[in-house]
This record gives structure tokens, sequence and C-alpha cells, in this order.
């Protein structure tokens, strides 16, 4: 049991599917060989099938305490990066040729039910779901590894894989309910989102957090009744975890969201959201009904001019305020460690336009030759 | 299981020369790892009612010639290609004390693997002190040579005789114990889930 648990709460209700967090990931984390289609943040339309296709479906996690089987996804389920003919596209000097993946072979991409949703029009309807690790209280990906490679930090409970030790055996893929833990066939070993360990040890939030757009996402200690996530959490009620009935206790939360009404057969608005509220229940369990109910109800004080903590929380107007003890700049944390002499060379701008991923060796020196 | 001396054992590291025809085979009993043995509550459930560890027995014939050892396994189990996980042989040998082979040695009895598996080329040098506890072995002059013939791999794992800290010693004129596990990987067999030889057998090489 770690002393204390760093924790999300995403807010669906600000989330505009934009990918700024999944690309801040992708760019500071998985641009290893072997990498290519691991995206550590997800960002998937609902209702959709999610990233991997269908990992709701997959198995693993606790029913009852007790492990259950679980499928292993592979590349082909989470989507393939593709490879573009952008070369031949512009330069190869054809006239007629077009922009193909995989040469037109491809299969699916790793966010391909974007902006499809549910529903009939006029309620059609879709929100988007970014997931990440949820660095679990009761982590089934831990429990399954016979290498002990897997553990979860004392000091702050985020769930880390020692890639020394893991021999890619991939059990811990099966276990996670979530299917949020990739395979490297090129180092092979497995690999997930580290909750960017190294930046929040040094005071600073995830670059998925911080560089969100949309504010959704607050970062804290689970237990720290001065920060967001126990206020929204615990204090109001309003964040819930996605599939507690996996049984890994994630410390991920979501805030449900809110929709429009109903458009009845006249076209004439009924007192029932256009989500259905019973989906949000398959996904976040009974407290959605309170959880929407305390939202409406804080949203309707708010119109009328009164304080409500709550809207204040969710609203964000003070960006900093989303992310607890974890406020520091990245760049302030950076100055205070200082760069190793031979890793001072900057880029040039072509090099630092490249998109190419390193080998470990160079992953480990910053991407500098 | 007794290791003749041959002359020149340099061409019998193909598993296919025909040296190995004048070698007598011995069969080595397998096993599947007991499922009550497997390290995690989640291995154990996921792979309940799951057959796994079907290779019954090896055909083994071993050689060296005063510098070098060689062995050769042979069994049916070739898996279909574009599976997640490897057809894989350990050979496993005693450092020192007495480890139990069923727990993959102890701290003060551990135990040198050599194994080879079918996505790579040569062997790997690894030590166990206990269930999950394989880590890369010392440093020494192995290698491995495969060859699938239908659905039967016939693989030769080589050595330097000799010893040192954390090589299982491998002496002319002395015995020791042998070990083996055999991975099917067609059927996700890694880790604990595999055939081994349940117990040591006695590996004594000629003078």
């Amino acid at each position: 049991m770690s002393k204390r648990q760093v924790a999300m709460v995403m807010d669906l209700n600000k989330c505009i599917g934009c990918q700024t967090c999944t690309v801040a990931c992708k760019t500071l984390w998985t641009r290893r060989e072997g990498m290519e289609h691991m995206l550590w943040n997800t960002v998937n339309t609902q209702p959709g099938s999610g990233t991997p296709h269908g990992f709701e479906s997959m198995g693993g996690g606790f029913r009852d305490g007790v492990a259950q089987p679980g499928k292993r996804p592979g590349v082909e389920d989470f989507g393939k990066a593709w490879k573009f003919n952008h070369e031949e596209v512009f330069f190869g000097g054809k006239g007629e040729i077009s922009l193909a993946a995989d040469g037109g072979k491809h299969g699916k991409g790793p966010n391909w039910d974007e902006d499809q949703g549910g529903g009939e029009f006029p309620n059609s309807h879709y929100f988007y779901l970014p997931r990440i690790c949820n660095h679990c209280t009761h982590p089934a990906c831990l429990e399954a590894c016979p290498r002990k490679a897997i553990s979860k930090r004392e000091d702050n409970g985020i769930v880390l894989i020692d890639e020394d030790r893991c021999k890619g055996y991939r059990f811990c893929q099966e276990a996670c309910p979530y299917k949020k833990i990739y395979y490297n066939e090129v180092e092979e070993v497995s690999q997930k989102c580290i909750f960017c360990f190294p930046r929040i040890d040094e005071g600073v939030t995830t670059a998925c957090s911080r560089q969100c757009p949309g504010r959704v996402r607050f970062v804290g200690y689970l237990d720290d009744p001065e920060g967001p996530i126990w206020k929204l959490v615990t204090k109001h009620k309003v964040a819930l975890p996605l599939h507690a009935e996996y049984g890994t206790q994630p410390n991920v939360f979501y805030v449900p969201p809110l929709s429009p009404p109903k458009i009845d057969d006249e076209g004439n608005p009924t007192d029932e959201p256009r989500i259905p509220t019973e989906y949000l229940v398959s996904l976040f369990g009974d407290g959605v009904h309170d959880a929407l109910k305390t939202l409406e109800r804080e949203r309707e004080r708010n119109k009328r001019g009164e304080k409500t903590e709550l809207m204040d929380l969710l609203i964000a107007r003070k960006w900093l305020d989303m992310f607890g003890p974890f406020q520091k700049h990245p760049r302030d944390a950076a100055r205070n460690r200082p760069i190793p002499q031979n890793q001072q060379k900057s880029r040039a701008p072509q090099q630092q336009a490249a998109i190419r991923f390193y080998t470990k060796e160079e992953f480990k020196k910053g991407g500098r030759e | 299981m007794r290791t003749r001396r041959v002359k020149n054992l340099a061409p019998m590291l193909d598993p296919v020369d025909p040296g190995w025809a004048s070698v007598p085979v011995e069969q080595v009993s397998m096993m599947s790892t007991p499922l009550a043995m497997q390290p995690t509550a989640y291995i154990r459930n996921s792979w309940e009612g799951r057959e796994y560890g079907r290779i019954t027995a090896l055909e083994i014939a071993s050689v060296h010639d005063g510098k070098q050892w060689a062995l050769r396994a042979s069994w049916r189990g070739v898996s279909p290609a574009g599976k997640d996980f490897p057809d894989s042989l350990a050979i496993a040998l005693p450092v020192r004390g007495k480890p139990v082979l069923a727990l993959m040695g102890a701290v003060d009895a551990p135990i040198h693997f050599l194994r080879w598996q079918a996505n790579k080329a040569g062997a790997v040098s690894q030590i166990a002190t206990g269930i999950g506890s394989s880590a890369p072995g010392p440093v020494l002059a192995c290698s491995a040579q495969a060859r699938a013939e239908g659905d039967r791999w016939q693989v030769v794992i080589s050595r330097l005789l000799g010893g040192g800290t954390d090589v299982a010693p491998l002496v002319a004129g002395h015995k020791t114990g042998i070990g083996f596990a055999v991975w099917a990987g067609g059927n996700d067999e890694r880790g604990g889930i595999k055939a081994f030889s349940i117990d040591w057998a006695e590996l004594a090489l000629d003078a």
C-alpha cells in the first residue's frame, strides 16, 4: 500500500477531442523504436469501441477479488502507426497519385471511430473519453507479473514497469482490464504510461494535463483536502472511476458529461438527456445519477450568481490550481538540473522537425547525437 | 546420461551432422510444471483447464572433446510462424549446493541455464536463484544451432568445459546434474508455463 496516491480527474464536459494530450505524451515518452504504435494517452469517441478496439470485452481485472483471464491486445488491436506515401505524392512527379496509408492496405488506426458516436438524428450524440494508465490501487498488472517487474511507488502510488526485469511475457497485458499496456517488439518489454513521474518528482504536473487546451485534467493527491482531486472525488462526488467493476480501484476519475435534452418525435425537447444516462452508468457506475444531479444543481446556482466551489473548480479559472502541488513550470524544474555537457548541443532546425524514432541509447541522451 | 568423448566436436555443432548418428540417445521424461507452483494468481487462474507442457519426452545425446561440450536435444513440436512467443529450450546445470530444479534454485544454490529460443541466434547464459528470478548469467562461450524438420526440433547447445563464478562446473571425468525445460511458443508458453524434466538427471562426462 502506497503512503499517498497521485490521481487525475478528467472533466468530460470540457474535452474537445483535440488530441493535444496524446501528442504531448507521444512527443515526450514514446519516440523509441518499437513504440511507433504506442499512445500511452488515447482519446476516443464514446459510444465507441475504444483503444484497443473492443477493450471492454478483453477481460482481465478482478471479480470478487479473483484475478480474471484476459486477452492480450496486439498491435493490430491498438491500431498501427500508418506509413504514408508523402514523398511519392509531393515529390514523385506523378500527376495522378493519392495519399495512402500503408500502400492502401492499412488496417484500423488507433482512433478509427472518431466522432461517430451513437444515437439517431436528431438525438445523435457523442463525447470524448481520454484514457491513460489508471495507476490502480489494486493493479492487476502488478499482481500478474511473475517477474516482479511491476511496482507501485510507495510515495505516490505510480505504477511502473522495470524494463530490466521485464521479460516480455505479457501477462500484464492480459491482466490489465483497461488494456493500457503496450508491448515493444524491438526492446521485447512491456511499456505503459508512467504518469510523467520524473516531472511529478520535480513538482511539475503531467504533460497531458499541462498541455490540455480545454483545462480538462486535474492532478493531485487523492487525500489532499486542499487539492482538486479530493474535492471532486470525495467531497462533491462528481468524479467517478471508469468501470469500477473491474476491481482494480483505478485512480483516474471522470466527471460525466451533461448533454442537451433529447428531442421527441415532434421535435420538442424532453426531460431526458441526449446522452443516455444508462450508457454513462455502464461506464462510470451508479454514481452517475447523483453526479449529474449535483452538476446540474451547481450549474443553476452558478447561473443565479451564487458562489459555488464546485463550478469554480470545474471552470478552472485559475489554471494552475488544477494541478495541486504540481504547479511548477517544467522549465524551472529543468533549471534545477543542469543539462549534461554532452547534451547541450542544440539540434539543427531540420533535425528538430524530423519525426523519427530513437534507439533506447539515443533516447537516454534526449534524442541528441 | 553418459557424455562420450569425441575427437572432433566442431562439426557436431550442426544438429544434423552425421557424427550424431553414432552417439547413443537417451530419453528424458518431461511433464508440465504444476499449476499450483505458478507464481501469480493471474497465471494460475488463466491457465486453469488449459493444456500446456505437452512435450512428454526429449531425446538427448551428449558429447565432449575435452574442451567443449555439446548436447543435442530433439523433440516433436515446431510451432507455426507468426506466434507471439518462440519455441524454446533451456538446459539447467547446478552451480553449487543442491538446488531444487523445480524451484529454479535458491540464493545459496543457483542454477545456470543455457537457453535457446527459435526467434534468436545462439544461446543465452542465465542464472536463477528461485522462481521468477532468472537474470543474465555469467559470460561464457556458448552457442546453439537448431534445425526444424517437419514438426521435430533438433537443437545443439554447446559450451566450454570448466567452471567459474556462477558457471556450472562441467569437468571431464566428473558427474553433475542436468535438467531441461521446453516451451511450446505456439501455445503461448512462456515463463513458468512449460514442460520440465522434474528432477536432475545424472550427467557423466567421460574422462
